[in-house]
């Protein structure tokens, strides 16, 4: 059995609700399937203190239609990439920051706070990254609904057509 | 600003400096010349160029992805193909995996040289930093004769690369890289020995390799401080799975230990271009590559200049990607800017922010915070005069001095 396939009955055997959740993409690659808030904060929360998961290189937003995904990757001395994937409703994108583990992963987050929409909880004060001052709320690029093409650099307003009526 | 105790002054450095091309700003709250404390603000030059990957062809994000930086340009298109060709299962040829690591290193070559030239620069070392960007016009007359540019070389495509390396261009390679080795041992003897240098970068800056890790350091910067994080050796990709590669070390954690080992991987650099021009296999340059990519996603990590560079693909069965994010090692380097700014002087600030690398934003306005918790805001014009009149109370008059 290699390293990967060993992280992966480790994480199986602790969490079971990983089960056919969990996969050896390739090697130094594991991912996991879409995970609840709680099963991610449990899961983050062990790698994290048991097995030596010490680094988080970034966290990937990902758009999942009515959920926003937060990829977080992490590895430890063995270099073996794990990708949680959390998964939180747009309608209510709260999530745990993980900035007490992880002081990497700062910048990144906010980034998500930023261009997705996420909340997260106990992420240190700072200034916003990466979006201007006077970015217009509720505006988050890099959720699909949003189109770039209807937004005004010179008044940063975002008007959407209404519904029916398309915009040229 | 609001907490800052009297006698306290904050100096804003940055957004904007007419030579730099990566604006930041730096809030520096100084007691004396002591740094306190420090506010690291990115994200002026944020171009939404992800979001605009999401709405073009593969073919045309390379172009975009080639330009997120101008210095380590081929590492993103070489990070971006290797998703793409990943996710389609496309096998690159061996002549064209060999031609990708040359370029890359004469990048790397080019990257280190304006590093250490603008690092002298910051300390006022400005004979170095002449002597160093000259070497580097060798390096980028080089790139320019293998891809037709100085920077966005276009080398890269899906499956392979674009340009071929000839009889001629194998051996003015060879012969610009034996120029550059006597150059950097030059460069590493100045250095190593040249006691003004040393005593201006030796525990400056300093990020020990606890501290690396924790703030999630990356490339020269973490392997200054004893952190092996070379993606070229501990993930081997391409073919560095078959050339030797050296991984450059340093246990001083400093901004010494960074210059010491950027020196060094120059010339790692130029040992990998002579096994790479040496054991060029023949063949082919590029496959095809479909160009409707299967749905799935890749991370894909390799070693740019100034450390690990993290590609994140996701396709969805179309000719168009459903996400694209790139973490270039100079966000990753941010997050210990902060605590190695801190304890440090104003004057040691410039190098130890062009020490991870980045381009660093020079002043455009200052804060003076008076006793009694007053501030304001003040433009260069009031400077002055707030500056001439404080000095003429304490009996020098410089009023009449033109700048």
């Amino acid at each position: 059995m290699n390293r990967e396939e060993e992280i992966v009955g480790i994480l199986v055997k602790k969490f079971p609700f990983l089960q056919d959740r969990i996969s050896v993409k390739k090697e130094k690659r594991i991912f996991t399937g879409a995970l609840s808030r709680d099963e991610f904060e449990k899961i983050v929360r062990y790698v994290h203190d048991d097995m030596n998961l010490f680094r988080a290189h970034h966290v990937v937003g990902t758009d999942e239609g009515e959920n926003i995904g937060l990829l977080y990757i992490l590895s430890g001395d063995d270099n073996i990439l794990l990708a949680l994937r959390e998964v939180v409703p747009k309608a209510n994108p709260a999530v745990k920051s993980i900035s007490d583990m992880y002081a990497s992963i700062v910048l990144h987050e906010r980034e998500l706070a930023d261009l997705f929409g996420a909340v997260f909880e106990g992420l240190p004060e700072g200034p916003s990254y990466p979006l201007p001052d006077g970015w217009p709320k509720g505006n988050y690029p890099l959720r699909k609904e949003w189109n770039p093409k209807y937004f005004n650099k010179e008044t940063m307003t975002y008007e959407p057509p209404k519904e029916g009526e398309e915009k040229e | 600003m609001s907490e800052v105790d009297k006698n306290q002054v904050i100096v804003p450095i940055g957004p904007q400096h007419p030579s730099l091309d990566e604006p930041g700003c730096f809030t520096i709250t100084l007691e004396g010349e002591k740094v306190v404390n420090a506010i690291i603000g990115v994200g002026y030059n944020h171009r939404g160029l992800e979001k605009a990957c999401e709405s073009r062809n593969y073919f045309q994000n390379l172009y975009i992805i080639e330009r997120v930086c101008g210095i380590c340009s081929h590492t993103h298109s070489t990070a971006f193909c290797r998703a793409v060709e990943e996710l389609t299962g496309v096998t690159v040829p061996a002549r064209a995996e060999y031609i990708r690591v040359v370029v890359a290193e004469l990048e790397r070559l080019h990257s280190h040289l304006l590093w250490l030239g603008t690092a002298c620069h910051e300390i006022g070392y400005d004979t170095m930093f002449m002597y160093t960007w000259r070497n580097r016009e060798k390096v980028l007359d080089i790139l320019a004769a293998v891809g037709g540019n100085r920077v966005n070389y276009g080398v890269n495509t899906f499956g392979g690369v674009r340009r071929d390396l000839d009889e001629a261009i194998v051996s003015a390679i060879l012969k610009t890289v034996d120029t550059l080795e006597d150059e950097i041992n030059h460069y590493l003897e100045i250095a190593t020995t040249e006691t003004t240098l040393m005593s201006r970068l030796v525990g400056v800056g300093r990020l020990s390799h606890e501290d690396a890790i924790k703030f999630g350091a990356v490339g020269p910067v973490a392997r200054a401080a004893g952190i092996m994080d070379d993606i070229r050796v501990i993930e081997p990709y391409g073919a560095y799975k078959e050339i030797p590669v050296k991984a450059i070390t340093d246990t001083r954690a400093d901004v010494y230990g960074r210059t010491v080992v950027r020196i060094l991987e120059m010339l790692e650099s130029l040992s990998i271009i002579r096994y790479c021009l040496k054991n060029l296999p023949a063949g082919v340059i590029a496959v095809k590559v479909p160009r409707r990519v299967p749905a799935g996603e890749v991370l894909i990590r390799v070693e740019a200049p100034r450390g690990e560079c993290i590609h994140y693909v996701r396709s969805n069965g179309t000719e168009m990607p459903d996400r694209v994010r790139v973490r270039a090692p100079s966000e990753a380097n941010w997050h210990g800017m902060k605590h190695m700014l801190e304890g440090g002087y104003l004057a040691d600030v410039p190098i130890t922010i062009a020490a991870i690398d980045p381009c660093y934003s020079c002043t455009d306005r200052a804060v003076a915070v008076h006793s009694e918790m007053d501030s304001k805001v003040m433009d260069w014009r009031e400077l002055r005069e707030y500056g001439n009149e404080w000095y003429k109370k304490h009996g020098v008059d410089v009023s009449a001095l033109v700048l």
